[in-house]
């Protein structure tokens, strides 16, 4: 039992290995049962979430924890040091059933290219979901950071070889993007392991719980006096971290890459860069930025709100004016995880519930909009909004599904983009903070300009008349349709009964909001 | 079955239909599927009618009783940071009717679009949309209800987004249509512009009472007001402008109010509701007349007691300023539904302009006897849009009674009930007539006797004695209410004191008058005056429609011979038509006026409501009159000065247009410069669109130049100098680079593609050829991170002497 999330972690490299011994045609067979495996493996890990005993001890109880020492080299501890709590655990559950069904959508491989084999596309596939899980389940900072690491190059690939047009370039730029977020976590982490050390005047850590709860080193972080190069060392890590983070997210102005990403990427692998990656970035913020620097986090409120709604009102803007559908959805990814940013910004419970429940239901809205852009795109072969039409008239089921989630991703109350939204905003109205009132109304009108870019790109895509060049469009078939069921679900049952998605974080959360209420107060008082 | 269980039920089952028809429809097919829908309606019809009977049999103590319970039975949905959110029934006289009222006009409009849409759901290429209309009346249903009985603002919210959701379909149903998905997408916009403002509304009753439920907030909101805490003592700097106290106030409830004008499509965001007229008409009857666009009064009915009273002065200027264009513009529209859709508009006005002159009670009456004759007057319409060949424009129409009688009749009987027919003096007349006399009486009151009142407020100022007679009337009606609330209570009480207090104790009647009025900015004349004079314009161009299409000579004779009544459709006619006699005497008056107590009780509040419409109310079976004194009330020379509008208006326009229309037309000319700017709706479409909605789409072209310009510019000139700089070592590659879209950026782009390719290749290399390449190298990483669980230790070695450089960097 101690080993079960290591085996959830490692369990898709075993399938990444079977795919490359295996023949190829068997590829995708072996990556769907394997993906499928480890999202029921990873429904096996619910139990302490829902009867409560997660929540029993302070900040780092962690479920399913396992470390052993893995490093120990002049006075160098790195751990091999995995678990759980409320934060990583519905990310995981995520992670899982967004690559299962991502593994779904990568059925008909030969139909997008053909002059590569499958054998590769679903190894890196399975290795790309290893580094997500392993990523989200580290708590040893630098297992966190090869984890970072080991996911990025799969990714590199299966942009830019089964890319688009333009793979070369979106791949390397989303490499570079986050290789140089990377250098920057890199710096930081040794930063913090050697500032740790002087703290307990003993060997360093790397452990991201330990930074928190040893008082020592807590106080070490966020004290004035502690400098890193010439800089006050809280803010200066913070930043850094930050914007290791931010690239990921992504937060203007480091969001370019991801536009550019989606449109090359193929629809599998969009709806795992929308529905996971991003998610990395965020998850980020909350288990690394804030409770470690809620000094440096509350002094620097004002930007990190500043860039959210940037976020928010900016990639909005640009959703108008978009003619590729795909990039139009990326878009829309910006200005939707600007309220995960705006939420954590305002560093309250609310705004972390918020800011935690909208990087779930983006999780599972924005890979629903990008399988509904690729499944049209499967058929059309092109993403121009302004030569669709009339597709709703053609296509009645998948038309459904299409409102559906594009309604989930407009904030339709009832469904899971809702929830996040109308948290992030009145608690954003409700922090302390001097600036924060003008901040919600700035952010707040964004749900007009959503209303605005969603609604008119429904008008060209699915409404109005037919046109001869989709006719005889076969409707979403059974895959298509099967795939996009559990998500359409989850944004009903998200949105109608939040408080079973709230009630998997919000022991965490009020542990995380117990960490930095001493350091938020002080701000409030200025 | 306990009253919420049958009101929670009412709402679950046209949910329950929604996703059966959602998923099934299209095999039910035409008729079988609209079947599913109205026996949904007709099951949450009957149980609100089980409630609607049950409740009038209780005694008020029952009633409440029964409120606390429902209260008691709120289960928890979320938590909002520490903030429990309660979801629950909210049960009281105000849901009870108007539950009623929603449930039987949708039941009757489902029954008239059974045949309805049989005519006008299959013209999209053959495609059958008939399930799908009903789907979502179904989905429409279940919205609207659920707003009705919510108790939390927060549900309240998610009902309304939830039925403008509906609003949008139903509207954009046609949508091979441009102007039809053109109108649904305005509609839910400008809605949603609404919204906004509601959303910080919310956000102000979240932060400052502290809680989402509507008792809770008004309770809180009362013991702020007394105490000068919360909201009173709070001070906001909103870019710069320092809100505090009192303004504060007012601005929460005018952002709560920001969702009314939305949905109830008030100046300035009216401009919807005509372009919604794109749906189809048994839609227009029942979302964009009777009941939805009518949530936004309803809201404020709700929110009524978290308003100060220059936030009721406010919505009373943006009611009186609707209800004054609109009606206006009515005048020379010739759609038939367009007619009728500015008309609700005006009627929206007059309500929205009741709430906002505290005649609540008369504000709700309006709402519900309008939901009914304007539902007819639209299925009434939707008959002669179906019997003239979907021919709508009333000029081609004309002589249409001996076609269509029945139509003709009921239509009639719409027009006398919006035109307010009534006659003075004998105490009879239409639900218009009684409902929008009331406002007109309070709004009177307001602009001309209560200068006079706070005059002598001075003289009759002793808090102490106002408090304790106020305090011992209270005690008598209102005793669930906290001890500290009963000194505040507003003049309300009157509307609901006993009959012999109201003309026993007549010196605490006026000094609760006069204590109240302090409190009051009095109403200028011109918002008396707007009202009296638009309430002589509405029988004008209801007549004018009425008469262009049913009298007269036929003027198209290709219209006039096609048109036939279907006989299909008359049973809801009639029942409308019954329904409003109906609601104009019994049942919904004294209903809504018991609901008046609690739902008005705020000291902030204007309570004069209470004290006009009291007078009107003689009991005298279930007949409503007119009787007070004559000689001593405004509503005498009021009664015979509105009284005979409707005589008035509908004479003028059948003199009018009793030959035609030439001598329209000679006045059109006369006036063309007005007619112009009526016709262009004043506007308003033009200024939005080329002001805002222009404006909107430039900025999204400039932000994403921006974008492509300024910041992937940079990005991609940072790799170009840094390809330069390493091309001075390295070889020129030749660049397969795409043509870009972006012309200004092409040179950049190629710099950034060439590095691209340039760092491509170098990674590419080992990996020439095939793709199991890739894989082993990837496999052979991950093995590496593998072995390196197992103690490898020269790797370890290798990052402590990387880590060790990098501290004597960092710490030198």
């Amino acid at each position: 039992m101690e080993h079960i999330l290591s085996w959830l972690i490692f369990l898709p490299l075993i399938g990444a290995v079977l795919v490359l011994a295996a023949p190829a045609q068997m590829a995708r067979s072996i990556t769907w049962v394997f993906t499928f495996g480890v999202f029921l493996l990873s429904c096996a890990l619910f139990g302490p979430f829902l009867d409560g005993r997660a929540w029993d001890g302070g900040y780092g109880t962690m479920q399913f924890e396992y470390a052993i020492p893995w490093i120990d080299v002049g006075g160098f501890h790195i751990r091999y040091h995995v678990g759980l709590d409320g934060l990583s655990f519905p990310l995981i559950i995520l992670t899982t059933l967004i690559t299962w069904l991502a593994a779904w959508a990568s059925w008909n491989f030969e139909h997008w290219n053909v002059n590569r084999g499958p054998k590769g596309y679903f190894a890196l596939f399975l290795l790309l979901e290893t580094g997500v899980l392993g990523t989200f389940a580290a708590l040893d900072f630098f297992l966190f950071y090869i984890f970072w690491e080991v996911m990025l190059l799969p990714m590199y690939f299966l942009i830019g070889v089964w890319g688009g047009p333009r793979k070369e370039y979106a791949a390397i730029k989303f490499f570079i993007y986050t290789l140089a977020g990377s250098v920057l976590m890199l710096v930081a982490l040794l930063a913090m392991y050697y500032t740790s050390a002087d703290a307990v005047a003993g060997p360093g850590t790397f452990g991201l719980i330990e930074y928190v709860t040893n008082p020592a080193i807590h106080e070490m972080f966020n004290s004035e006096t502690t400098t890193f190069l010439s800089w006050k060392f809280g803010p200066a890590m913070f930043v850094m971290l930050f914007i290791a983070f931010m690239i990921k997210v992504p937060v203007f102005p480091f969001h370019t890459w991801l536009p550019d990403a989606h449109v090359e990427a193929p629809t599998p692998i969009s709806m795992i860069l929308a529905g996971i990656l991003l998610k990395l970035g965020a998850y980020g913020f909350f288990r690394v930025c804030y409770p470690i620097f809620p000094e440096a986090a509350s002094q620097l409120a004002f930007y990190v709100a500043l860039l959210g709604v940037i976020n928010i009102i900016y990639g909005a803007f640009c959703c108008l004016a978009q003619t590729d559908f795909k990039r139009l959805v990326a878009y829309s990814s910006i200005s939707h995880m600007g309220y995960v940013v705006l939420g954590a910004a305002i560093m309250t419970t609310t705004g972390f519930q918020g800011a935690m429940f909208q990087v779930l239901a983006h999780g599972i809205s924005s890979p629903m909009c990008f399988f509904l852009v690729g499944v049209i795109y499967d058929r059309a072969h092109h993403r121009d909004l302004n030569r669709f039409g009339g597709l709703w008239l053609e296509m009645p089921r998948y038309g459904s599904l299409a409102t559906l989630g594009f309604f989930a991703s407009l904030g339709l109350p009832g469904l899971c983009g809702f929830i996040g939204e109308i948290w992030v905003l009145l608690g954003t109205w409700s922090a302390p903070f001097t600036w924060a009132k003008p901040m919600a109304v700035i952010s707040a009108f964004g749900v007009v300009l959503t209303a605005a870019y969603i609604l008119w790109m429904i008008q060209r895509v699915y409404l109005g008349k037919r046109k001869e060049e989709y006719a005889g469009f076969p409707d979403a078939d059974a895959r298509e349709t099967a795939i996009l069921i559990p998500m359409a679900l989850l944004a009903i049952f998200m949105g109608i009964l939040p408080k079973y998605t709230f009630d998997l974080m919000n022991g965490t959360i009020d542990r995380v909001y117990e960490i930095m209420e001493p350091f938020t107060q002080v701000a409030f008082g200025g | 079955m306990e009253y919420t269980t049958a009101l929670a039920l009412g709402v679950l089952i046209p949910l329950i239909s929604f996703t059966l028809l959602a998923f099934t429809g299209h095999k039910l097919g035409k008729p079988r599927s609209s079947y599913v829908a109205l026996l949904a309606i007709g099951i949450s019809c009957a149980l609100s009618t089980y409630v609607l009977l049950g409740w009038l049999g209780k005694t008020p103590d029952e009633r409440e009783a029964l409120a606390a319970q429902a209260v008691a039975n709120q289960f928890h949905w979320a938590d909002f940071g520490n903030l429990a959110i309660k979801v629950g029934v909210k049960l009281d006289s105000l849901t009870v009717i108007m539950y009623f009222m929603v449930t039987f006009i949708a039941f009757w409009i489902h029954f008239f679009s059974i045949g309805y849409m049989e005519g006008h759901s299959d013209e999209v290429d053959g495609v059958s949309k008939y399930h799908r209309f009903f789907t979502y009346l179904s989905l429409f249903c279940f919205s609207m209800l659920g707003l009705v009985i919510s108790s939390s603002l927060l549900f309240l919210f998610i009902f309304w987004e939830l039925v403008g959701l509906c609003s949008y379909l139903l509207i954009g149903f046609y949508f091979d249509r441009k102007y039809a998905s053109d109108a649904g997408m305005k509609a839910f916009i400008t809605n949603r512009v609404g919204d906004f403002g509601f959303i910080i509304g919310l956000a102000m009753v979240v932060l400052f009472l502290g809680t989402f439920d509507l008792d809770e907030a008004a309770r809180a909101f009362a013991h702020q007001f007394n105490t000068g805490t919360g909201i009173f003592e709070a001070s906001v700097n909103l870019f710069g402008w320092h809100v505090s106290g009192g303004t504060l106030a007012t601005l929460m409830g005018i952002g709560l109010f920001c969702g009314a004008i939305g949905k109830s499509a008030q100046f300035p965001l009216h401009v919807w509701l005509p372009d919604a007229m794109a749906g189809p008409t048994p839609v227009s009857a029942l979302i964009h007349a009777a009941t939805m666009v009518a949530a936004g009064v309803y809201l404020v009915a709700r929110v009524f007691r978290l308003l100060t009273p220059e936030a009721q002065f406010f919505i009373a200027c943006i009611g009186c300023i609707t209800l004054t264009i609109t009606a206006l513009i009515a005048i020379v529209q010739t759609d038939i539904k367009k007619v009728l859709a500015y008309s609700t508009l005006s009627q929206l006005g007059y309500m929205i302009f009741g709430m906002g002159v505290g005649a609540w009670v008369a504000a709700l009456f309006h709402l519900m006897t309008h939901a009914f004759f304007k539902a007819m007057l639209f299925l009434g319409s939707g008959q002669v849009i179906e019997g003239c060949h979907h021919e709508q424009d009333i000029r081609k129409m004309g002589g249409l009674r001996k076609k269509m009688p029945v139509t003709c009749w009921t239509f009639f009987i719409g027009v006398l009930a919006i035109a307010g027919f009534g006659i003075p003096g004998m105490h009879l007349g239409l639900g218009g007539y009684f409902s929008k006399d009331e406002i007109l009486a309070v709004a009177y009151e307001r602009a001309f006797n209560l200068p006079a009142l706070k005059e002598t407020d001075a003289a009759a100022d002793d808090a102490g004695e106002h408090a304790h007679a106020i305090g011992r009337r209270r005690i008598t009606s209102d005793r669930s209410k906290p001890a500290s609330n009963i000194a505040l209570a507003s003049g309300v009480e009157a509307a609901h004191a006993p009959a012999d207090a109201h003309h026993g104790d007549h010196r605490t009647g006026t000094l609760e008058k006069v204590g109240i009025a302090a409190r009051l900015p009095a109403l200028p004349p011109i918002m008396f005056w707007l009202p009296i004079i638009i309430a002589y314009v509405t029988p004008f161009y209801m007549m004018r429609c009425w008469w262009l299409t049913f009298c007269g000579k036929p003027r198209d004779h290709h219209v006039h011979d096609h048109a036939h009544e279907s006989w299909k459709m008359f049973l809801p006619l009639a029942v409308l038509a019954i329904g409003t006699f109906y609601c104009s005497f019994a049942t919904f008056r004294p209903l809504i006026h018991d609901a008046a107590a609690a739902a008005t009780n705020s000291p902030a509040i204007v309570a004069i409501d209470g004290e006009a419409h009291n007078l009107e109310e003689a009991g005298a079976g279930a007949m409503l009159m007119l009787n007070h004194a004559p000689g001593k009330n405004p509503h005498d020379w009021l009664a015979y000065g509105v009284g005979f509008a409707w005589l008035i208006g509908m004479g003028f326009a059948a003199a009018l247009y009793r030959n035609g229309l030439a001598a329209a037309e000679r006045l059109r000319r006369r006036f063309a410069l007005i007619h112009t700017a009526l016709d262009q709706k004043l506007y308003f479409d033009h200024l939005y669109d080329g002001v805002l909605v222009a404006g909107t789409r430039t900025l999204g072209v400039v932000c994403y130049w921006f974008d492509k310009i300024f910041i992937d510019g940079t990005v991609n000139g940072v790799a170009m100098l840094t390809r330069w700089i390493g091309s001075f070592s390295g070889r020129q590659l030749d660049m397969p680079v795409q043509r870009g879209d972006w012309g200004l950026v092409d040179a950049v782009a190629n710099g950034m593609a060439a590095t691209v390719l340039d760092i491509g290749s170098q990674i590419r290399r080992p990996q020439s050829g095939r793709i199991r390449t890739y894989v082993c190298i990837t496999a052979g990483a991950a093995a590496v991170a593998l072995l390196a669980v197992l103690y490898f230790d020269q790797l370890a070695a290798g990052i402590d002497w990387l880590v060790t450089r990098t501290s004597t960097l960092a710490q030198g």
